[in-house]
């Protein structure tokens, strides 16, 4: 809609077969990237945000019940493209991930760098010289030092091996990063400087992210939008600065509210309650069991309602016809 | 290996990879050696029961003097003491040959000795077809037949399954994949168990193959022909160890083949759009090259030993019916020369493994080095 939309996905929903039922991961998200913008999908544990990672670059495990919505990247509308050809055309060369547990994401008994600069090698054919001189660059813009080129996955430390997974992202140019969890696994100092790595990547190359973690701290760094994933679904989408300062949607107050925060007197209050199973999900508004202004017609599904320009909630607090709204009160931000 | 054209000091690379190779192939192969010579030692001590053996030896080597000295007729005018002091002259003569006069730990060091240097020494009772009575003889002579049937029928086994179970572990959950591990429980019943069957199909019921042997009798003096002979008789049995286990190896090949294919790294491979046989060959089987070896390698020399029922039913000249023989009959010079090549081959391997792994995986060579 914008002139610089890179990313598309609309109502995208994957449900996997499972012997207890359907698990319902991914049930009707959509949203917008553009070019050079960073996405944050925060959410739970279990909430979907790895799935819905996982659909957008198609590798799927094998109980698949169900897939639909579309995606369009650029001038691309993925769902009509064979697997073949998303393989040839779109991954990794336009569409590129980092893995959770990435600490494992590479071969262990392939040289680093060879691994880094195999994608050029493979996918676009190039000499073994020229894959590696590329492969040195990212490393270097990665902040690894080439030497570790030559070195075996074992022989790096937890950090560096997840610099050169995000090499590896990043060898091939592509336009769209999808980072999961990337730094879930390592320590405070590490992640701090993986994420300005990313902030300079994101400055020099102009590469658009999707950040798919439940870190709310670490993602604020590079956030220019956020995206509040629950139970399968989409709550909230905003602005970054929107979202931290002012969230709207109940859950994304109390998560807001469930976070600590440096000189504040306030305690970190936890949200009560479970999420609901995704093996048959409730009617309604998902959250409505865990919220406080939970009022009649939250037993309907809600709507997604947009909020001035950027911003769109799917929560009936802010539909036009609140006649039938009982006791609100009013909560906005802090 | 160091190709990369911003290698740190180009060969240095390789000539530390070198130098921790040798270092670790010099430790494993002190280490194996011991272990050979404790395996041949442990034997030496059980084949002759603690030295018990050489107590019944004494006594057979008395009733055997004494019996030559009545049955000859030479010596019938002999008085019973001048007999018995020929008798005993006879026995400590043959316990002086023997050197049974020495303690058994004196001897068992001895044989010891000789048998690290696979000096086998002669058979007590046993001998080989041609008429020899030297262990090397009885063992070589066997040896052809046990490679040719066991060799060819894991052979068979290993890459058929191993290639199988890649096939199924793409298509897992398929109607194929579900029928393999459907069959895999016929497994249970051992070779011999099918060979009777099939013996009685294809021998009896529509008698079109031997039941029985290796070659015909009398053996054809055509070069081809006796290849041919051979063939059909193998066919046989063959396919009866074949069929006894198959399924099962492809089940747990496949089984190896799924977990190793859910890595990391292998799903990292897939998103980064690698064709599915570059994932195949370079994120599954390359990783996990050196279990796969190790257990080639081990079927390998696991064919030393032969298959004593199996060998029977088909009445198969092989190993395993020899050492079943030489364990009857207390052969004990048989025994530890099969003990003693089989360590022999079983060290040999290991220490060939050891290599491999280390030229296989960095994590083997590069930490193996440094400790």
């Amino acid at each position: 809609m914008r002139e610089s939309t890179l990313l598309r996905v609309d109502d995208l929903a994957l449900h996997y077969q499972t012997r207890r039922g359907v698990v319902r991961a991914v049930d009707g998200v959509s949203f917008e990237l553009r070019r050079n913008e960073a996405l944050v999908v925060l959410g739970e544990s279990g909430c979907g945000k790895s799935s819905l990672a996982k659909l957008l670059m198609r590798v799927l495990p094998r109980n698949i019940h169900h897939t639909g919505g579309r995606v369009t990247l650029g001038e691309t509308e993925l769902g009509t493209l064979s697997d073949e050809r998303f393989r040839r055309e779109v991954q990794w060369s336009r569409m590129a991930m980092v893995m959770q547990a990435s600490m494992n994401a590479l071969n262990p008994v392939v040289k680093v760098g060879q691994q880094v600069a195999e994608p050029l090698r493979v996918l676009r054919g190039w000499s073994r010289a020229r894959a590696l001189a590329r492969a040195a660059e990212v490393f270097t813009l990665v902040g690894i030092s080439t030497d570790f080129m030559t070195r075996y996955p074992f022989e790096l430390s937890g950090g560096m091996r997840q610099r050169a997974v995000l090499a590896m992202a990043l060898v091939a140019e592509p336009e769209l990063v999808i980072l999961d969890e990337p730094t879930s696994a390592l320590d405070v100092l590490t992640q701090a400087s993986i994420m300005n790595a990313l902030k300079r990547v994101k400055r020099e190359l102009g590469t658009s992210f999707i950040l798919i973690t439940h870190d709310v701290a670490t993602s604020s760094e590079l956030a220019d939008r956020v995206a509040l994933m629950y139970a399968g679904q989409l709550v909230e989408v905003a602005d970054a600065g929107d979202f931290f300062n002012e969230p709207a949607h109940p859950y994304s107050r109390m998560l807001m509210a469930s976070v600590p925060r440096l000189r504040q007197r306030q305690r970190p209050e936890a949200i009560p309650g479970q999420p609901p199973s995704l093996f048959d999900p409730p009617g309604g508004c998902r959250f409505a069991e865990r919220c406080p202004h939970r009022f009649a017609r939250c037993a309907r599904d809600p709507e997604s309602i947009r909020i001035g320009e950027r911003r769109r909630v799917s929560c009936w607090l802010f539909g036009d016809d609140r006649r039938d709204h009982g006791g609100r009160t009013e909560g906005g931000g802090t | 290996m160091n190709d990369s054209p911003m290698a740190p000091p180009p060969g240095r690379g390789m000539l530390r990879d070198l130098r921790h190779m040798l270092l670790y192939a010099g430790k494993r192969l002190l280490a194996l050696l011991f272990t050979v010579l404790v395996g041949v030692y442990l034997t030496i001590i059980i084949a002759n029961m603690g030295g018990q053996v050489d107590e019944l030896r004494l006594v057979q080597i008395r009733s055997q003097a004494s019996e030559a000295v009545r049955a000859d007729p030479a010596f019938q005018d002999l008085t019973p003491t001048e007999r018995n002091e020929l008798i005993a002259r006879q026995v400590s003569q043959e316990v002086e040959r023997l050197r049974l006069d020495q303690p058994f730990v004196v001897r068992s060091v001895d044989y010891l000795q000789r048998a690290m240097r696979l000096d086998l020494g002669r058979a007590e009772q046993m001998h080989s077809d041609r008429g020899s009575r030297e262990v090397y003889d009885i063992i070589v002579e066997r040896l052809p037949a046990t490679l040719l049937l066991f060799g060819s029928a894991n052979l068979l086994v290993f890459f058929v399954s191993v290639f199988a179970a890649l096939f199924l572990s793409r298509r897992y959950g398929s109607a194929l994949d579900r029928s393999v591990i459907a069959l895999a429980p016929t497994s249970a019943a051992p070779g011999w168990f099918y060979g009777i069957f099939l013996i009685l199909v294809f021998a009896f019921v529509v008698p079109v193959l031997p039941a029985g042997g290796m070659v015909t009798a009398p053996p054809p003096a055509d070069r081809w022909e006796y290849a041919a002979s051979v063939l059909r008789h193998m066919l046989l049995p063959l396919l009866a160890m074949f069929l006894s286990s198959i399924f099962i190896s492809i089940y747990s090949w496949r089984t190896f083949f799924l977990i190793h294919s859910s890595e990391d790294y292998v799903e990292m491979a897939r998103a980064k759009g690698l064709p599915s046989n570059l994932i195949e060959r370079r994120y599954i089987l390359r990783p996990t090259l050196s279990p796969i070896i190790t257990s080639f390698l081990l079927m390998l020399i696991g064919l030393w030993s032969g298959a004593i029922i199996l060998e029977q039913v088909f009445n198969w000249p092989g190993l395993g019916s020899l050492l079943f023989q030489a364990i009857g009959h207390r052969d004990t010079p048989v025994i530890i020369g099969g003990v003693v090549i089989f360590a022999y081959l079983l060290a040999v391997t290991v220490f060939l493994l050891d290599i491999l792994y280390a030229l296989l995986d960095p994590r083997v060579r590069i930490e193996g080095g440094r400790r």
